[in-house]
């Protein structure tokens, strides 16, 4: 059997996490190819339903990534998505939907090693877990359903 | 009940309001909302302990704003969605009549949003026990139980919207469900549409939900739905000390911050 | 249909050795919408760009995706490629291909499907680009200054000097802020005033320079190159043009037992006067909270001896309204007032001051003509105590950082007193002594090892009086700890240097932010040290965290350049990834409801009102509006919207679902 290989996206910052990224290349640091970034301007740009359409399209994880707190290109655009963050897994939790697929982290411009880390972590991590079964279910019967309603 | 009558139909006559928002009885004696505009729609206004509906929904419908200036009898629930829609600049200071029904039948007039605050101060606002136990044992639950529940629930959800009409809160001209470019929450009222459209709801509501629970009563499926954000109201205190609807110029918890906002899931 | 145009670079090998280039090309060029793709050893270089320049003019694009490096790096290069080949600079994007998949990637076919992955992600992206232009805000040439002290004066003249207007607003009745109560100055001894005055004069009679002294700036409005600023000019009672500034007045005064707030309490003044003897501008104002007239009715003596009748009794405020395009914040500090010192006595016992009123007893224009004498009975203490980090450095009391200044003016004060009182014993008590600086440490040890400065290591406790000598307890943590005890003519508290009262007001006046400490927050601690979060306003000294001389010298001067440069063009240019609320026709208006939870998460107070009228000039709607010179894009409001009213450029809703799309399903 095929070992499992799982979609992971990561919603980055362009100030902090994407440069660290970039180093992380420029120091030539190798980390699992699963996981494939997505800029934003600022982690405070980074909508909660950004999240939920991920999931719905087939992510078994996600990583969120921005600034240290203080250090936000725009000074608080972090601060307040760590508070949108805070509130939004106490929402995910209490549906039943996995935050532990949910990575959130800080990742400056100069934690190339760090990015790395968090990358393949998450990789492992949601090996771990395996596929978003429930999630995908929903997906799937509902592709059924619209598909179904069609043919009747 | 005729002192209510009487107060209403003076302030109507010298024309402190235009119309007056209270209960009345309808058919088969159930009680609805009224709208008294003269005296003898006036004479039907009607209150008892029966009288829960949070009736601050009816503040911003266009439908009642027309009629010009508005009066209310606000309970509780009624109160703090004015407060909060204060500090969304949705209702200014003085510009609605606030007419409060206390427990013991007798009435208060609320002149000034100050006077609002204070008396909340002194009061419940809280959710009631019973919620609270659910919401524990919904908390018991592992994680895929309330994956199950939630699913169960949200399967029966027709999106015909009666929880966002209801709710003093969802005043957007366009929700974000009607938004189609890009098209965020699924029209159809499938799994995951059901599911998408709950969650944005829950979350556009984080913070600014004064737990009057007119979503779960407007809702014709009975899906519990006042629980997702009931569930949110002990976090955002906790968290960030915040409250909605105590204050006319609050702010709204999910835009302010403090540099030491703690958390413990951020790597 | 669109034509968009894939540009795969190997960069070198750096892509190609572990990413199938050609693949990537070939797969990515079948995709909806591609006109053409192709793979080149190096796109950023001139024939790379070249025939990036001739793809779009052969196949008419209407959009480019350039796989190869981070954006970060080349973004602004293939963007400039794009627009000299007629192509809005906005209809580009990058997918990297390098620093996020053959650098960290070994060779094998995942790695290019991820490059496959990221160039459609682009691809889709791209077709909901929109073409932009740059964002073009005027510039009004004339800076306004906030604060007369050596920062402000600083600032002021160098703005001045590069040929643009400046407006200066101080407080005070002159210019000249706290370096004009100095004695001499460390690590060179140079008298203070001799070195100021000449700068305060400077600004005087600098023809490019507006000196508004006693006036307050009330309320600002605009944005960056377009203040509007309402200042009041605290009424004088005196007509400034008549006014000689002879001092007859002020000589007469019946009322003279004024504390003088320039000499620390140490002195007094009268009702009508001037600061001190060098004050620019040299003209009395009237103190109406002390004035006999104000207060009783009668009196005028002023106004019955001045020669020119320039007495104002019943003048009043004014207010004056300017334009400006930047706004420096020189405000400066103050020191902690010393009775946040129950313990050290302060106020109870009168020889008991703090450094600034120890500066005007060194000063040779102070109270007492630079003759160091003690407060209580005039007599020339022989021992003092100097209390270092009177304050600072103190969790307990709130304040956790470091004066910094304080290390250097209480070796300076040590030294001063030796050199005047040639039989006095100066100790210091100190935490640790920071003198980093130029001739600092030097400066420090001088005082020390030449003049015999007793340097104790540790914190006092307590001070009180006994049989008329103050009795200085603390420890001395370099012998173990022991309790330590000082009989002392005179003590010194070096407090610490805290924000100026009312700097909390002024940065809600300004739209600026402030740190816990009320100091003024900087845009980034390292990369922008001079400017706010606010575009446009920039600090200078002190205001923003403690400072010495010649630092708040060095920041008056950055941000001088700043608004140089900010002045050096009539227009100001900006990226157009802002943010947008959208409108729409009457009678919608636009999907924003106005709930402004928009405004308080902006970190640049870019987002305003607009109050839609009917024709009756009724308000129908209040809706929010983003300024685009304000903005920067962060889009936080964006993802707060609830009713997606608010959109932001580059990075719209429609650009960002769509790139998740495209990631997700292949």
């Amino acid at each position: 059997m095929q070992e499992f290989e799982p979609k992971i996206v990561a919603f980055v910052c362009n100030w902090c996490t994407y440069a660290g990224a970039d180093l992380t290349g420029t120091s030539r640091i190798k980390y699992s190819a699963n996981v494939k970034i997505i800029r934003f301007p600022c982690t405070g740009r980074i909508d909660f339903m950004i999240l939920m359409k991920a999931f719905e399209n087939g992510a078994d994880g996600i990583i969120v990534s921005g600034c240290h707190p203080n250090d936000c290109h725009y000074s608080t655009g972090n601060f307040h998505a760590r508070r949108r963050w805070i509130v939004f897994r106490n929402l995910l939790n209490f549906t039943g939907i996995d935050t532990e697929r949910i990575q959130f982290s800080w990742v400056s411009a100069a934690e190339g090693f760090k990015w790395a880390d968090v990358v393949n972590n998450t990789v492992k991590k949601i090996k771990e877990i395996g596929p978003y079964e429930n999630y995908k279910k929903i997906a799937v019967s509902t592709l059924f359903n619209e598909e179904g309603a069609s043919n009747e | 009940m005729s002192e209510l009558i009487k107060k209403v139909k003076a302030l109507l006559n010298d024309k402190t309001i235009n119309v007056f928002v209270g209960y009345e009885k309808g058919s088969a004696d159930r009680i609805r909302a009224c709208f008294a505009r003269n005296e003898a729609q006036a004479n039907k206004v009607f209150f008892d302990a029966s009288c829960t509906q949070n009736l601050a929904g009816y503040l911003l419908k266009h439908e009642v704003k027309h009629f010009g200036k508005l009066g209310i009898l606000a309970n509780v629930a009624a109160l703090r969605s004015i407060m909060q829609l204060a500090s969304e600049f949705q209702i200014k200071d003085g510009e609605v009549y606030v007419l409060f029904a206390n427990p013991d039948g007798t009435f208060v007039e609320f002149n000034d949003f100050h006077s609002i605050e204070a008396y909340l101060q002194t009061t419940d606002t809280g959710i009631k026990a019973e919620e609270q136990e659910r919401i524990a044992s919904l908390e018991a639950m592992s994680n895929n139980e309330r994956w199950l529940f939630w699913n169960k629930e949200f399967e029966k959800c027709i999106k015909c919207y009666a929880c966002r009409a209801a709710c003093p809160m969802c005043y957007c001209h366009r929700c974000t469900t009607d938004v189609n470019q890009p098209q965020w929450i699924p029209v159809a009222s499938h799994e995951r549409g059901n599911l998408d459209y709950h969650l944005m709801r829950a979350m556009h509501l984080a913070g600014r939900c004064v737990n009057c629970g007119e979503c779960a009563t407007a809702c014709p499926m009975d899906i519990p739905l006042n629980l997702l954000t009931y569930q949110l109201i002990s976090p955002i205190k906790e968290t960030f000390g915040a409250t909605a609807g105590m204050k006319a110029d609050a702010t709204y918890a999910l835009s302010t911050y403090k540099p030491d906002d703690k958390e413990n899931f951020i790597i | 249909m669109s034509r968009i145009g894939v540009f795969v670079c190997h960069c070198g090998e750096n892509i190609s050795a572990t990413v199938n280039c050609e693949k990537v090309a070939k797969i990515t060029g079948e995709l909806k919408g591609v006109e053409f793709s192709t793979d080149y050893k190096y796109m950023c270089s001139d024939p790379g760009q070249t025939l990036l320049k001739e793809a779009i003019k052969e196949h008419k694009l209407d959009g480019v995706v350039v796989a190869a490096c981070s954006p970060r790096m080349h973004e602004p290069t293939f963007r400039k490629a794009c627009a000299e080949a007629g192509l809005n600079p906005f209809l580009c994007e990058m997918s990297n291909i390098r620093e996020h998949c053959s650098w960290v990637h070994p060779k094998d076919d995942l790695t290019t499907e991820k490059a496959q992955d990221l160039v459609r992600v682009m691809v889709e992206k791209v077709k909901k680009n929109k073409a932009l232009n740059s964002i073009k805000v005027p510039v009004t040439k004339t800076a306004l200054v906030i604060g007369g002290g050596i920062a402000g004066i600083q600032a002021a003249l160098d703005i001045a000097n590069c040929g643009h207007k400046v407006i200066m607003v101080e407080k005070q009745p002159s210019i000249g802020g706290h370096m004009s109560q100095l004695s001499e100055t460390f690590p060179t001894l140079d008298c203070s005033q001799c070195i100021l005055t000449p700068r305060m004069v400077e600004v005087a009679q600098h023809p490019n320079i507006t000196l508004h002294t006693y006036s307050e700036v009330e309320v600002v409005d605009g944005f960056i190159g377009n203040f509007k600023v309402k200042i009041r000019k605290k009424s004088k009672s005196l007509d400034e043009h008549l006014c000689t500034g002879c001092g007859l007045c002020t000589t007469k005064c019946p009322q003279k037992k004024i504390p003088n707030e320039f000499e620390r309490g140490l002195g007094f003044r009268p009702a009508i006067y001037v600061p001190f003897p060098q004050a620019v501008p040299n003209k009395p104002v009237i103190d109406r909270e002390n004035c006999t007239y104000y207060i009783k009715g009668k009196c005028k003596v002023c106004e019955i001896v001045c020669p020119t009748k320039a007495i104002r009794f019943d003048q009043e405020d004014e207010i004056v309204e300017v334009a400006v395009g930047a706004i420096v914040l020189a405000t400066g500090f103050d020191v902690l007032q010393p009775d946040f010192f129950p313990e050290y006595g302060y106020g109870k016992y009168k020889d008991v001051i703090d450094g600034l009123q120890f500066e005007r007893l060194a000063s040779a224009s102070g109270p007492t003509q630079g003759q160091i004498r003690r407060p209580s009975d005039g007599k020339e203490p022989k021992k003092i105590v100097f209390v270092a980090c009177a304050g600072s450095r103190d969790p307990a009391k709130g304040i956790e950082y470091c004066s910094k200044i304080c290390c250097m003016y209480t070796a300076k004060h040590a030294m001063l007193y030796k050199h005047k009182v040639h039989d006095g014993t100066p100790y210091v008590f100190y935490m640790d002594i920071r003198a980093g600086g130029k001739m600092y440490e030097e400066f420090v040890r001088r005082t020390i090892v030449e003049d015999g400065t007793h340097y104790v290591r540790g914190r006092v406790s307590t001070i009180y009086e006994k049989n008329g000598k103050l009795i200085v307890r603390g420890a001395d943590t370099l012998m173990g700890g022991i309790p330590i005890e000082i009989e002392a003519d005179m003590v010194v508290l070096a407090t610490a240097g805290v924000a100026n009262k009312g700097a909390e007001e002024l940065a809600q006046t300004v739209h600026v932010s402030y740190d816990s400490y009320k100091f003024f927050a900087e845009a980034h601690p390292k990369l922008k040290p001079v400017e706010t979060n606010t575009a446009g306003i920039f600090l200078a000294g002190a205001c923003q965290a403690p400072k010495d001389i010649p630092e708040s010298v060095a920041a008056a001067s950055g941000a001088a350049v700043k608004v140089a440069a900010l002045f050096s063009n009539d227009e100001l240019t900006r990226d157009p990834l802002v943010a947008l609320v959208n409108r729409q026709p009457a009678p919608v208006f636009s999907t924003c409801v106005g709930c402004f939870l928009c405004q308080s998460v902006c970190p640049y107070q870019a987002i305003e009102r607009e109050e839609i009228k009917n024709r009756n000039g009724e308000v129908i709607k209040t809706l929010a509006r983003v300024n685009e010179g304000l903005c920067q894009g962060c889009g936080t409001c964006v993802a707060l919207c609830r009713t997606k009213a608010i959109d932001i450029h580059g990075y719209s809703n429609q650009q960002v679902y769509t790139e998740i799309m495209a990631l997700l399903n292949d």
